[in-house]
């Protein structure tokens, strides 16, 4: 039970990891932690194949965020032009984006994210530990350095929903008291 | 048409390639940015040879030593007197990154295919997903030319007191020192933000056309002799970051504009920058 007040507050990610962690709450989503231990058990290969499955299944952007492909909605992480939307359907997060197909690496990690992520709620993307790259065993297929990209993605994610909850009427902190 | 290049046979066309995918004595090699791009496609017979898996050491910030690199040649089927091109993603940074890399080791006969893998696939020329396997070859060491064309930060700093040139290949916002590290890149980020005092900031991507191709001798030489006033005989010391996309910057000088004194500081930013005690300069 944490006060009202610590809401926004930039501890109360952590706190809610904390609770988390305690409470024995999955620290994923279903969907995503799916797609994690379906990632850990392949091979190398398979890896890659999975990645580049995800990057072919990336959905185009709706038509009315299309337009809005500005620099506010780029991930400046990223080396290849990426686009990220993230709306909030009540209590729901809408992930939408656009990668180029010649940079099929982080094309395919925002297309896992959108897979993964569906249905998932505000707490619930916040929840997301930011070793998540490293969990889908990642970093053995693309090396160190090409990573730091793709948590950066997940971290433009978070950025964004807690921006979108910011600015959203608030409801009564529906969602808070499980 | 204008003057040609200092050194044009080290840059082939997509032609040229198209018409010696079956030779035996070519091997090309893909270097990408993104490692996912050979899977997803690559001309035929090429083989993948990355910077960071294959180059680089994975425990020192080194390249691998020279008995490694004979075994990495020697496993892609190619010889010490295999003509090896290039080619890859982002304008050629990685192919050029490659190709001064296989410079390091004594690798005589090298090769860029301009336009890199964009205007391949742009033209649409044949591709494969197929992964070609060659028959080991004995590969002979040649001499290194580590001396002539890599630069070590004591050097570095000698030069920069000596008031030679030095060019900074990163964005503005590096070079100024308002971007300290790319965000999410904290191994590669730097304690200091700024560049090497006396350096002229020379972005790589002035060097290349929208279409990823080199831009021609008459535009280089706009820039790089006549905007930043670099002499024939000039000893010149590029860096950026890591040292990537200076190499790209190392080949159009060295082997377009004919500079014969090149080198490139691959310690670059993300060493200055953590050094103590070194000089730095920011703002534009």
């Amino acid at each position: 039970m944490k006060p009202e007040s610590h809401r926004g507050s930039p501890f109360a990610e952590i706190e809610d990891r904390w609770e988390a962690v305690e409470r024995r709450t999955p620290l994923l989503p279903e969907g995503l932690e799916a797609i994690v231990a379906e990632l850990r058990e392949a091979d190398r290969q398979e890896r890659i194949d999975l990645l580049l499955d995800f990057s072919r299944r990336l959905p185009p952007l709706p038509e009315r965020l299309a337009a809005q492909k500005d620099a506010a909605h780029r991930v400046e992480e990223c080396q290849s032009p990426v686009y990220l939307f993230v709306e909030l359907l009540d209590d729901q997060v809408i992930l939408s984006a656009d990668a180029p197909v010649e940079a099929p690496t982080v094309r395919g990690f925002v297309s896992l994210l959108i897979e993964g992520l569906k249905g998932a709620t505000v707490e619930e993307v916040l929840r997301i530990p930011n070793d998540l790259v490293e969990r889908c065993g990642l970093p053995e297929i693309l090396g160190m350095l090409r990573v730091r990209g793709l948590s950066g993605v997940l971290r433009r994610v978070k950025t964004d929903v807690l921006r979108a909850r910011a600015s959203s009427p608030r409801r009564d902190s529906a969602g808070d008291g499980t | 048409m204008g003057e040609p290049y200092a050194h044009p046979e080290v840059l082939v066309s997509a032609d040229w390639v198209e018409r010696h995918l079956d030779d035996p004595n070519i091997r090309i090699v893909e270097s990408d940015e993104d490692i996912l791009l050979y899977d997803v496609g690559h001309i035929p017979g090429a083989v993948r040879i990355d910077w960071q898996r294959d180059l680089q050491d994975q425990i020192i910030r080194d390249y691998i030593p020279a008995e490694k690199f004979a075994e990495l040649c020697s496993r892609h089927g190619i010889a010490d007197d295999t003509t090896v091109v290039f080619y890859g993603d982002q304008s050629n940074w990685w192919a050029c990154y490659a190709f001064w890399a296989f410079t390091l080791y004594g690798h005589q006969n090298l090769r860029v295919m301009n336009g890199g893998r964009k205007l391949w696939m742009d033209q649409r020329r044949p591709v494969t997903t197929e992964i070609p396997h060659y028959p080991p070859r004995d590969y002979v060491l040649g001499q290194s030319r580590e001396s002539e064309i890599r630069v070590f930060r004591d050097d570095v700093l000698k030069h920069q007191q000596a008031g030679k040139p030095l060019i900074d290949v990163r964005s503005p916002r590096e070079f100024t020192g308002e971007l300290l590290h790319m965000e999410d890149y904290p191994q590669e980020g730097s304690l200091r933000g700024g560049h090497i005092p006396g350096a002229k900031n020379v972005p790589w991507s002035r060097a290349v056309r929208e279409d990823g191709t080199f831009k021609t001798a008459e535009e280089l030489r706009a820039i790089y002799r006549h905007e930043l006033g670099l002499l024939p005989g000039d000893e010149i010391v590029v860096y950026c970051r890591i040292g990537e996309r200076s190499s790209l910057t190392w080949f159009v000088l060295t082997y377009l504009l004919g500079y014969p004194h090149v080198r490139n500081y691959d310690g670059s930013w993300t060493e200055w920058g953590n050094l103590v005690r070194v000089p730095i300069a920011r703002g534009s």
